[in-house]
């Protein structure tokens, strides 16, 4: 946040200047205190308890950590959570991103007719529910529509058709494959805005200095635009630990076949809420949403140690 | 109308200070320009006359009234900025009419400052027009007439023509005069152009480094500047300067030597031999010549022809620089040989520690 | 241009409108399946429905058999409302943040950006013991004080970088001119901040729209269902039913896209705005 420009609270009498902030800030604060942060620190503090059978709960200092962790019937499905986690997450680093920043660099061409045609066609996906997308897909790539069948034996690929989205070995890439399909706008649209940024003049110079087009991509746009690429990139990142919906929608909280497309999220929603398998164990539940909170945190550290503090900003 | 007084006004932001005890009496009806250098705290100066910036210390009167501690409202100012900042979303008559709203002027009143207002400034056809639809100088207007519509004690102005183009700063200038002329009201405006401070004011103000150098009109500061820094900021081109030492002192005359000019002659007052002066002479107030109070030589590198004078750059005999006007039409030509000399009046002396000292 | 340059063109444009295909398809896929008979749907996806194919007969069944019409006021009203507040209120502190200097307004907005980076569902336990206790379980009161809390650090966020570029003598002007602080806020600052609207709801408003994790965990029965919920539910129970399932896709997906087409100047100007940086 920047620093505030304005003295004029400073001359204002103590009551009067408390009143103003009060107003102005209180509402939003108060709000976001009591219904954001109160409950993560409660769930915190939630997951050091435990729960018998008649509700009556108990401190239990680490423990359900210990469980989540060590206790094969927990840290199994944990870490093959958080492994399919990091697929997902890898996937969408792989893909996305980079078809973001080239349909970015496409679309930043000069002369391109149709520009806001495309980016509106291109943003559409993003802005549906991820349940509607995930179930569209579903009915898409069975094999009791044959849609995608068909569609790949016109092209002659009919032999490549799978039902993917059933398969053990191609069920989680397939679904990161339709997160990716509908959050490509993100990336497309920051980078082209970030893109838009640059001036022309810059772009220009580099024509006169003999660069083509292609060049000038890589060598001017793309380090200049390397700040909003690392910061899609913590946005992608933060999502993807905090995926759900999509999952839950297509594959139920199950994550079928085999829990094969588990991720943290729907891992959470199981022990919370429970399901066919098991009772819901809030305690629990609390204990994984605490470490999902740390390895987000731990992520965003990484970022801002490790990635923020190597780029370089540059001031047009 | 009111006049106003600034008594040890200082002003610091951590360790960096703005403004350095500053002292200013501005009377009723009076036409101050601030003037300086960026960076040298005229318009923070403005800023806490408005009460938009506070003091570190020292107190401003207004009218008689100490005002440090009232809201900008209060203080019976109004201001007009640079930017002019209108609201974008009001239309000329509303953003006349909005202040008013809030400080208790009934609706037959407002419409009536704002009717006589726009009449004054010509805005009776744009008075429905959204700023987007003005022009630069329709907007400068509007912005005055803002002002006006305040019926305020004193009118701050923040550097108001610097958005303007060159043609229409003119006509602007002139029409504030006028504006000043008919409202007799006290002024204090801001401007980093001297020639708008020349063409304005009373009283010029000319500040350096969050202090006052000196505050006087304006031909006594061009003809008499307290200082090395007032001397070489008024005027344009800038004054050139000579690096001398008092050679000698002989019944109660000095002779003051230089590398670069012929020695001069002038009262000792209190000066020792040995010390260091600098001595400055106006480009517009060298004159071709063999003989004279002062007397330079320089050997001409580059005319500037700018139509009713021209300027010639010399080189001097110290390696250094100086300027000449010429007038006329036949201008010097590179690489010939100079003597330019100078009447008494014209020559400024001051010394090491940049004050003038009398010729 | 050169023929070079024609065939570069050419290329590109292959490119963004191959794209553009795979964007849309699968929507359009969709949407023109949900209006054709069963033997169509599966006899020839891909052809448009005609006046033999055409048939409503999936959404009769969505209207019949679930609360299609309550699901969508329900969306509507949180939505509405939680936008509203996120608005304001988002305005309103961001404005005290970037404009007035005060002791802890750093630490403040440290405070505040934490919610842009930690999803507010990690704390879902402790809010449905919260709304439970309160009595709040099973309404939409519930989800909209989440979904402010959820919105607002990022429009904060948003709206901060915008109040920034309104210009600074507006304000001192305005002080000058004798406003009172609440009204140069609501009547100099918030009309001018119009287009950053538009970069609010992309990031806080659609997802309040789409979601569908907090009507699972805080709604329990029809009468409080979104539309994502009530659709992600009746897909369940009709999975078979190729018709109605196309149907309440199809009936999810319409009015976003129309609101979406139309608005989508703004919306993506707002995104391209270069607020979020």
């Amino acid at each position: 946040m920047p620093e505030p420009v304005s003295n004029i609270t400073v001359q204002m009498p103590r009551a009067k200047r408390a009143g103003l902030l009060l107003f102005f800030l209180g509402p939003a604060v108060a709000i976001y205190s009591l219904f954001s942060i109160y409950p993560l620190l409660a769930t915190m503090a939630l997951s050091t308890y435990t729960s018998d059978p008649s509700g009556a709960r108990s401190f239990v200092g680490l423990a359900n950590f210990e469980t989540l962790l060590g206790d094969a019937l927990w840290s199994k499905p944990f870490w093959n959570a958080l492994r399919n986690n990091l697929i997902f997450f890898a996937v969408h680093m792989c893909v996305q991103n980079p078809i973001g920043i080239a349909l970015a660099g496409l679309l930043s061409l000069p002369g391109v007719r149709l520009k806001g045609f495309y980016r509106t066609v291109m943003f559409l996906p993003t802005m549906l529910s991820v349940v509607i997308v995930g179930f569209s897909w579903n009915l898409i790539l069975s094999p009791l529509w044959g849609v995608a069948a068909g569609a790949l034996k016109a092209v002659g690929l009919g032999s490549l058709f799978a039902p993917w989205l059933g398969l053990e070995s191609s069920a989680l890439v397939t679904l990161s494959l339709i997160s990716v399909w509908q959050f490509v706008g993100i990336p497309l649209m920051l980078i082209y805005a970030a893109l838009l940024n640059i001036p022309e003049e810059l772009i220009d110079a580099a024509r006169v200095d003999g660069l083509g087009q292609f060049r000038i991509f890589f060598h001017i746009k793309l380090p200049l635009v390397l700040p909003t690429i690392s910061l899609v990139s913590v946005l992608t990142f933060v999502a993807n630990f905090n995926a759900f919906d999509l999952i839950y929608s297509v594959k139920g909280a199950l994550a079928g076949p085999n829990f094969t497309t588990d991720i943290l999220g729907t891992f959470f929603y199981r022990t919370f809420f429970g399901n066919q398998l098991q009772l819901g164990n809030p305690t629990m539940g609390a204990a994984v949403a605490t470490v999902m909170f740390f390895i987000i945190l731990l992520g965003l550290c990484l970022y801002l140690f490790l990635v923020q503090r190597r780029i370089r900003r540059y001031a047009f | 109308m009111a006049n106003l007084r600034i008594e040890q006004l200082n002003k610091r932001y951590g360790a960096t200070t703005v403004l350095n005890n500053v002292n200013l009496s501005i009377e009723d009806g009076e036409f101050v320009v601030l003037v300086g250098p960026s960076g040298c705290g005229k318009s923070t100066l403005l800023r806490m006359i408005a009460g938009l910036d506070g003091a570190s210390g020292g107190d401003i009167h207004i009218a008689g009234k100490l005002v440090n501690a009232l809201a900008p409202a209060e203080r019976g100012i109004a201001m007009v900025f640079q930017s002019y900042a209108l609201y974008p979303h009001m239309n000329v008559r509303k953003n006349m009419t909005f202040g008013l709203k809030f400080t208790g002027v009934p609706p037959t009143e407002r419409e009536r400052r704002v009717a006589e207002a726009a009449r004054m400034l010509r805005l009776e056809e744009l008075l429905e027009r959204y700023p987007r639809d003005l022009s630069g100088g329709q907007r400068q207007r509007v912005a005055i007439g803002r002002a006006i519509v305040r019926e305020p004690a004193v009118f701050l102005f923040d550097e108001p023509l610097s958005n303007l183009d060159a043609a229409l700063r003119v006509s602007t200038r002139v029409e504030i005069a006028n504006l000043h002329r008919l409202l007799k009201s006290t002024i204090v405006y801001v401007t980093h152009d001297q020639v708008e401070a020349m063409t304005l004011a009373d009283r010029i103000v000319v500040m350096n480094k969050g202090r006052i150098e000196q505050v006087g009109k304006p031909l006594d500061l061009y003809y008499e500047p307290a200082n090395l820094f007032v001397a070489g900021f008024i005027g344009s081109p800038a004054m050139n300067f000579f690096e001398a030492e008092v050679e000698g002192i002989e019944g109660g005359r000095a002779r003051v030597a230089g590398t670069a000019f012929r020695n001069l002659d002038i009262p000792a007052g209190s000066l020792k031999v040995g010390d260091a002066l600098t001595v400055g002479v106006r480009p517009e107030h060298l004159v071709r010549g063999e003989a004279g109070f002062f007397a330079a030589e320089g050997v001409v590198e580059l005319v500037e022809r700018l139509g009713e004078a021209s300027f010639a750059y010399l080189r001097r005999v110290d390696g250094r620089m100086f300027v000449a006007e010429v007038r006329g039409r036949q201008t010097p030509a590179p690489g010939e040989t100079m003597t330019l000399v100078a009447a008494s009046p014209d020559v400024h002396v001051f010394d090491a520690s940049g004050l003038r000292v009398a010729t | 241009m050169t023929t070079d340059q024609r065939a570069r063109s050419i290329g590109v444009h292959l490119v963004l409108i191959a794209y553009s295909l795979l964007a849309v398809g699968p929507i359009l896929l969709v949407v023109m399946n949900s209006f054709k008979v069963r033997s169509a749907i599966f006899g020839s996806p891909l052809a448009l429905p005609d006046a033999s194919t055409f048939s409503l007969v999936g959404y009769e069944k969505v209207f019949r058999s679930s609360h299609i019409l309550t699901y969508y006021s329900n969306s509507l009203i949180v939505t509405l409302v939680s936008m509203a507040l996120v608005l304001l209120f988002g305005a309103m502190a961001a404005w005290a943040l970037t404009e007035y200097r005060f002791r802890g307004s750093t630490a403040l907005a440290l405070f505040l950006s934490i919610g842009i980076m930690v999803p507010i569902r990690l704390g879902s336990v402790a809010i449905l013991n919260m709304m439970r206790s309160a009595g709040l379980n099973d309404t939409l009161t519930a989800l909209i004080l989440v979904y402010v809390a959820q919105g607002l650090p990022m429009s904060i966020f948003i709206l901060s970088e915008f109040i920034q570029q309104i210009p600074k003598d507006l304000r001192d002007a305005a002080r000058c001119d004798g406003v009172p602080e609440t009204r140069i806020f609501f009547e100099v600052v918030a009309p001018l901040l119009r287009p950053a609207i538009a970069t609010v709801a992309v990031f806080t408003i659609v997802p309040i729209w789409n979601d569908l994790w907090f009507p699972l965990i805080l709604t329990s029965s029809d009468s409080t269902h979104t539309v994502t919920l009530g659709v992600q539910q009746f897909l369940g129970q009709y999975i078979t039913d190729w018709n109605s399932v196309l149907a309440a896709l199809s009936m999810a997906i319409l009015p976003v896209v129309v609101i979406y087409v139309i608005l989508s100047r703004q919306l993506i100007a707002g995104l391209t705005s270069g607020a979020v940086k």
